[in-house]
């Protein structure tokens, strides 16, 4: 029925199959092979943990920002973890982002160190979950204000570095000792913060960002409760970068919405290598 | 004419098909599209090149030694990316043009200028107002996804030169050179128009926002609803597979790409887990995930399922454009790349390939979940490289089950025969409107 010269295509089209097959079979039974030790999925998440008061809801702004700004499409997930230790999620991850926000919000999101220490093994709870569920071998944190503290409280007491890495970390007026200005008169916390630095991953990289109105303090937190963070961080980690943010939207709350903020963040947590490669996965067809 | 036709069916098909044709959308839709296809053939293998050999994750490239740093393949990769993102990343550009083009020609007015505002409209709708980067677009409109916003916006553009500007006088057409300036002119009013209307869209309206909009709805009912009935989840891979291959028909896509696998879905890193500690796919957790149904079963050569479609114009086409684009796109669809065959037929909005388009994936689904349920074979639960070839994606996803590799080859037997009398179809219709040679086209 059908012609000769046809039929010619469909017996290459099949050896196509065939020769394709083999090797790249033969390749997979290897790469399952070495999987077997190891597998992670290629996603490497933002988490975020707001400050006190506040919700899981806290950076919706700032997401949508960093989208339209740079045309990018990161999902956005929001856990809140309740009192006794149960979890609710809101907003979802889309199939294929390998940078979504995660945000872990707490019921008792109060201020204080007792708090703090709460919220730091809700956060622990929530992040094995986050962990067991989506399987990420590397993230970047982000903290603002007391979220920043969590994050320290966490990485020295909970964190195990040999599974999942830790690549960088941002916050936003995190007061390391909390509304002290003179770092001579350290808090309790400050105090144990620098008693267990050697917890710390050694290879993280660490930028803080201190808001600052008339030279002080970002109207609630002392320039010098964030400065305070180098006695604990510096020569234990990897980086430690202290940056000072002055001028309109430094005051504490308003910082995430500062737009000298909105370029450091994208820059620091997202990058511009990944905001290429998202846009030519795109047009993929 | 109706003796032509086999049965009722293919002749109330035909009817409604020489209907449409009749249509001036489709009329300009179906010259846009093979306007474009020579950039989407070319794109095609640039993109072969790219995602398949190039890409650390393709198939191809996989098998390669790791070369990150080599500045010679880093060049190379640079030229492709170039070379792929300006054609098949920009046909929507171009379909702007010719459906300008086309509708302004078919009104009589002024065509070429009429295309070229179109083509400056698109960009200027899909432009990214940036403080660091002077000029950037939104990508995913100017490629094969805003093929069908191009299109009707280069109508919209060349009605809008009907409507405000007056014909061409006659005395033009003859000497038209010596007459830009006045030519110019003529047009003047609606090139303002269409400029304007498009810069106050891309001002006001967040352009990508919504353009992901349907997909972003898709998304989040894929990924919240994730149900321990495995009927449910089946109800929903079928779903999204049927947004998906209808999106895909009109020029869009969905959920579902074709040449990337899921990898992050909790359900299927489960049964990845499950398979990598037992040693074995047999008895995963989650029977049917999209990965062990859509993308290893409903995707040969792309959606729709078009490599069989090119196999059935092999076996029983005649019509020699058909066999010409089917030979010239039959490598692409190998590493389920299917814009080529997509423009070319040209298969999209061409209501005679539809229910093959949608039918052939779904009946392959449906066996595929039948013979996953009553164990006969097992789930694809395995990562496999980009630009794998569709028939071979469960038999490589399940680590060599031969069960799973027969079950592919009947899948795309079957397709293959749900698109032969399809083919058969379109070649008669084919011949009684031939599109190619239309009027209007003649005077080119």
């Amino acid at each position: 029925m059908t012609n000769k010269k046809n039929f010619k295509y469909l017996v290459f089209l099949a050896l196509f199959l065939v020769i394709l097959g083999i090797p790249s079979y033969l390749w997979n039974k290897k790469s399952v092979k070495t999987m077997a030790g190891r597998y992670n999925s290629p996603m490497s998440p933002i988490i975020m943990i707001p400050g006190s008061s506040a919700s899981a809801n806290r950076f919706d702004a700032l997401v949508k920002t960093v989208n339209s700004q740079y045309g990018e499409r990161h999902s956005l997930l929001k856990l809140t973890v309740h009192t006794n230790d149960t979890i609710t999620y809101s907003g979802s991850i889309r199939t294929g982002d390998t940078r979504p926000f995660i945000v872990v919000g707490f019921q008792n999101n109060k201020d204080g160190y007792d708090n703090i220490k709460k919220q730091a093994r809700w956060f622990n709870i929530a992040f094995d979950q986050l962990k067991q569920r989506y399987r990420f071998n590397n993230f970047n944190a982000f903290g603002h204000s007391n979220g920043g503290l969590i994050w320290t409280y966490y990485l020295e007491h909970y964190f195990n570095d040999d599974t999942i890495d830790i690549n960088q970390m941002l916050t936003v007026g995190s007061p390391y000792n909390f509304e002290e200005k003179n770092s001579n008169k350290r808090t309790q916390m400050l105090n144990d913060f620098i008693k267990y630095q050697d917890k710390l991953p050694s290879d993280l990289t660490y930028y803080s960002i201190a808001g600052t109105k008339l030279y002080t303090d970002d109207g609630i937190v002392p320039l010098g409760s964030v400065d305070a963070g180098k006695y604990i961080f510096e020569g234990v980690i990897n980086h430690y970068t202290l940056i000072t943010l002055t001028g309109d939207k430094a005051e504490h709350s308003d910082m995430i919405s500062n737009s000298q903020f909105i370029t450091l963040f994208h820059q620091y947590m997202i990058g511009n290598k990944n905001g290429q490669q998202q846009s030519t996965n795109k047009n993929s067809r | 004419m109706d003796k032509i036709f086999t049965n009722r069916f293919e002749r109330s098909l035909a009817k409604v098909t020489l209907k449409l044709q009749r249509l001036l959308f489709y009329k300009i839709a179906q010259k846009t599209l093979f306007m474009i296809f020579p950039f989407v053939l070319i794109g095609s293998f640039l993109r072969i090149i790219q995602v398949v050999i190039l890409s650390k994750d393709g198939l191809i490239g996989t098998l390669l030694p790791s070369f990150e740093d080599n500045w010679f393949v880093n060049s190379i990769i640079g030229v492709t990316n170039n070379l792929s993102n300006l054609t098949l990343g920009f046909v929507s550009v171009l379909a702007a043009f010719g459906a300008a083009k086309y509708t302004a020609k078919h009104y009589k007015r002024d065509d070429q200028l009429a295309g070229l505002t179109s083509m400056i409209s698109l960009l200027v709708i899909s432009y990214i107002y940036s403080k660091t980067q002077p000029l950037i677009f939104h990508t995913n409109l100017l490629g094969m996804r805003g093929v069908l916003f191009a299109i009707l916006l280069g109508m919209f553009v060349g009605l809008v030169f009907k409507t405000t500007s007056p014909k061409i006088p006659e005395i033009h057409k003859k000497n038209f050179t010596s007459n830009i300036l006045q030519r110019t002119f003529i047009s003047l009013r609606p090139i303002i128009i269409v400029l304007a209307i498009a810069a106050l869209i891309s001002a006001l309206v967040n352009v990508a926002y919504y353009s992901h909009l349907p997909d972003e709805f898709m998304d989040s009912l894929a990924t919240n609803y994730q149900s321990k009935n495995s009927g449910i989840e089946l109800l929903k891979i079928i779903g999204i597979t049927l947004y998906t291959i209808i999106m895909s028909f009109m020029g869009w896509s969905g959920p579902y790409s074709p040449l990337d696998m899921e990898k992050s879905d909790p359900n299927i890193l489960d049964n990845l887990y499950y398979a990598l500690t037992n040693h074995t796919a047999w008895g995963a957790p989650h029977e049917f995930t999209s990965n062990s149904l859509y993308h290893a079963f409903a995707t040969f050569g792309g959606a729709g399922s078009t490599l069989a479609l090119i196999i059935a114009i092999f076996i029983v086409s005649r019509d020699r454009d058909f066999q010409t684009v089917a030979k010239w796109t039959m490598i692409p669809s190998i590493f389920n790349i299917n814009s080529g065959i997509m423009t070319g037929i040209p298969v999209m909005f061409n209501i005679v390939f539809l229910i093959p388009f949608i039918l052939a994936p779904l009946v392959s689904l449906l066996i595929a979940a039948g013979a996953i349920y009553l164990h006969l074979m097992p789930p694809t639960v395995y990562p496999i490289p980009n630009g794998t070839p569709g028939p071979l994606i469960a038999f490589i996803g399940t680590n060599g089950s031969i069960q799973a590799l027969f079950f592919s080859l009947v899948d795309i037997a079957i397709s293959v025969y749900i698109y032969i009398p399809f083919v058969k179809l379109a070649e008669k219709l084919k011949k009684i409107d031939n599109l190619a040679l239309e009027e209007g086209d003649n005077n080119d």
